[in-house]
């Protein structure tokens, strides 16, 4: 409402009531706080693994989805994370969260990966080096960890944004409605591109011998994947 | 039929880092200009959205409230007789109850209503014309009996609230319209005033009727009366009696 001269005049309007959020389907689990993850497996490894760089690359097929929690942390990129990381986000997340009335459970498997390290100062040649740590590798859209409970985003995101700047990969904290809205924005991108030219339809009709610069996977990676990077600005 | 030994149709590069690095790998630069030709392009409308009208996405949730408001509205519209709308100006609030307090002894109830909630009832009901008053803080006297003297009696009293204009039994008066039906007689009187008024002509039927013999016994009256005066000088009463006895 504008009164003389288009000044405002500001005016009480009838209060609207706000229900109070509603947290009636949600189950915990019997513990609230995040496990204990092992440094090493019960049955540690004797055989050492070629390094498959491949479980870093492109997008993730499992842990995409929210299944008892409604926030998340998402990995934007691929890495591997290992017991000190598993450490800090287990106690950073323990002392954010409050376990009367929100719960954490881990999306990623327990360290499995061994990997090897070769002692410093060593010419190279002679051997594989012994197995320095065991890792877990995440590819980029994986969630590594879900909170829920009687909680709202915004108690949930301080720590969890913490916990995000500290992995190796990025990542983001993330609700259920804000990844089905990423997931919408990506789509309404891809549909309302003003470019004929996508580097999926390069890369299918191999326009200009363009696959003599590509590698094959970029079939399935159609760009928006470079190595473990994951390029959030293409389409 | 191929021979025993064949060479790859692509030969891959083997010099160089691996497909995944940890630092960003460069890219050849046939893939650079790839990765710059497929680059995403935002669409751009003809007209910039910044230019046109900001859509109002106004989510109507009924709420349960706001149906509850505009119920009693409506009934208060439809019980009373006597509606009055008043312009509000903020008083003190021990002169609101006292203000209340005197029309309380007339049976005029004060009513605080909003206008967001009023206007959407009015539009929809038979009282279109009383949506301009609903502007800026008001309030409703709301009444059953129709007493308008009183009411602006009281609201003279109080310079903060102005009337504004009045619903009374289904017409819409201004302020001048509501001081002249102050002015007017009270309903008892003016309803006595017409069954007067159409009680006369009833009441001079009887006496039409009788006129006509009722000129004659006066006109018989005054000619015995100048027969009696006559008579002192000579007596002729048998004379009108026989004319009497002859009609």
């Amino acid at each position: 409402p504008s009164g003389p001269g288009d000044v405002a005049i500001p005016r009480a309007g009838l209060k609207k009531y706000v229900l109070p959020p509603d947290y009636s389907g949600i189950t915990f689990p019997e513990r609230p706080k995040l496990k204990f993850m092992d440094k090493v497996p019960a049955v540690p490894k004797v055989r050492r693994e070629p390094r498959q760089l491949r479980d870093i690359r492109g997008p993730s097929r499992e842990a995409t989805d929210f299944t008892q929690g409604q926030y998340g942390i998402l990995a934007l990129g691929g890495g591997y994370l290992h017991w000190g990381h598993f450490e800090m986000i287990r106690l950073t997340i323990g002392r954010g969260m409050d376990p009367k009335t929100t719960f954490a459970i881990w999306r990623v498997p327990a360290p499995s990966k061994p990997v090897t390290r070769k002692s410093l100062g060593h010419r190279m040649g002679g051997g594989k080096g012994p197995i320095d740590r065991y890792v877990t590798a995440v590819k980029s859209g994986r969630l590594v960890v879900e909170v829920g409970g009687r909680c709202e985003f915004e108690e949930v995101k301080p720590f969890l944004a913490q916990v995000a700047r500290k992995l190796p990969f990025p990542a983001v904290p993330v609700s259920r409605r804000g990844l089905q809205q990423m997931r919408r924005e990506e789509e309404e991108k891809r549909l309302n591109n003003q470019n004929p030219w996508t580097f999926e339809r390069v890369v299918a009709a191999n326009m200009l011998g363009m696959r003599k610069y590509l590698s094959p996977r970029d079939l399935e990676l159609k760009g928006r994947y470079w190595g473990k990077f994951f390029l959030k600005h293409r389409v | 039929p191929l021979s025993a030994g064949w060479l790859p149709a692509l030969q891959f590069v083997r010099r160089g880092s691996k497909a995944v690095t940890r630092h960003w790998k460069a890219m050849h630069f046939q893939r650079q200009k790839l990765m710059a030709v497929t680059e995403y392009l935002a669409p751009r409308p003809a007209v910039p959205p910044r230019c046109l009208a900001p859509r109002k996405e106004t989510l109507e949730e009924d709420d349960g409230y706001v149906r509850l408001l505009r119920r009693q509205v409506e009934e208060v519209f439809r019980d009373n007789r006597m509606i009055a709308i008043c312009q509000y100006n903020s008083m003190p609030d021990e002169d609101v109850v006292l203000m209340r307090h005197y029309l309380r002894k007339h049976n005029i109830e004060v009513k605080f209503v909003l206008n967001e909630i009023v206007r959407p009832v009015l539009s929809q009901s038979k009282y279109k014309n009383l949506l301009p008053l609903f502007v800026a803080r008001n309030i409703l006297l709301v009444s059953p009996e129709t007493k308008a003297k009183e009411m602006l009696r009281v609201l003279k009293g109080v310079p903060q609230i102005n009337l504004l204009g009045a619903c009374i039994d289904d017409t819409i008066l201004s302020r001048q319209g509501v001081e002249n039906f102050a002015k007017l007689p009270s309903l008892e009187a003016s309803q006595g005033q017409t069954a007067g008024a159409l009680a006369l002509l009833p009441s001079q039927t009887s006496s039409l009727l009788q006129r006509g013999s009722a000129h004659l016994t006066a006109l018989l009256d005054q000619h015995i009366r100048r027969l009696q005066a006559g008579e002192t000088g000579s007596p002729a009463e048998p004379a009108p009696a026989q004319s009497l006895g002859a009609h």
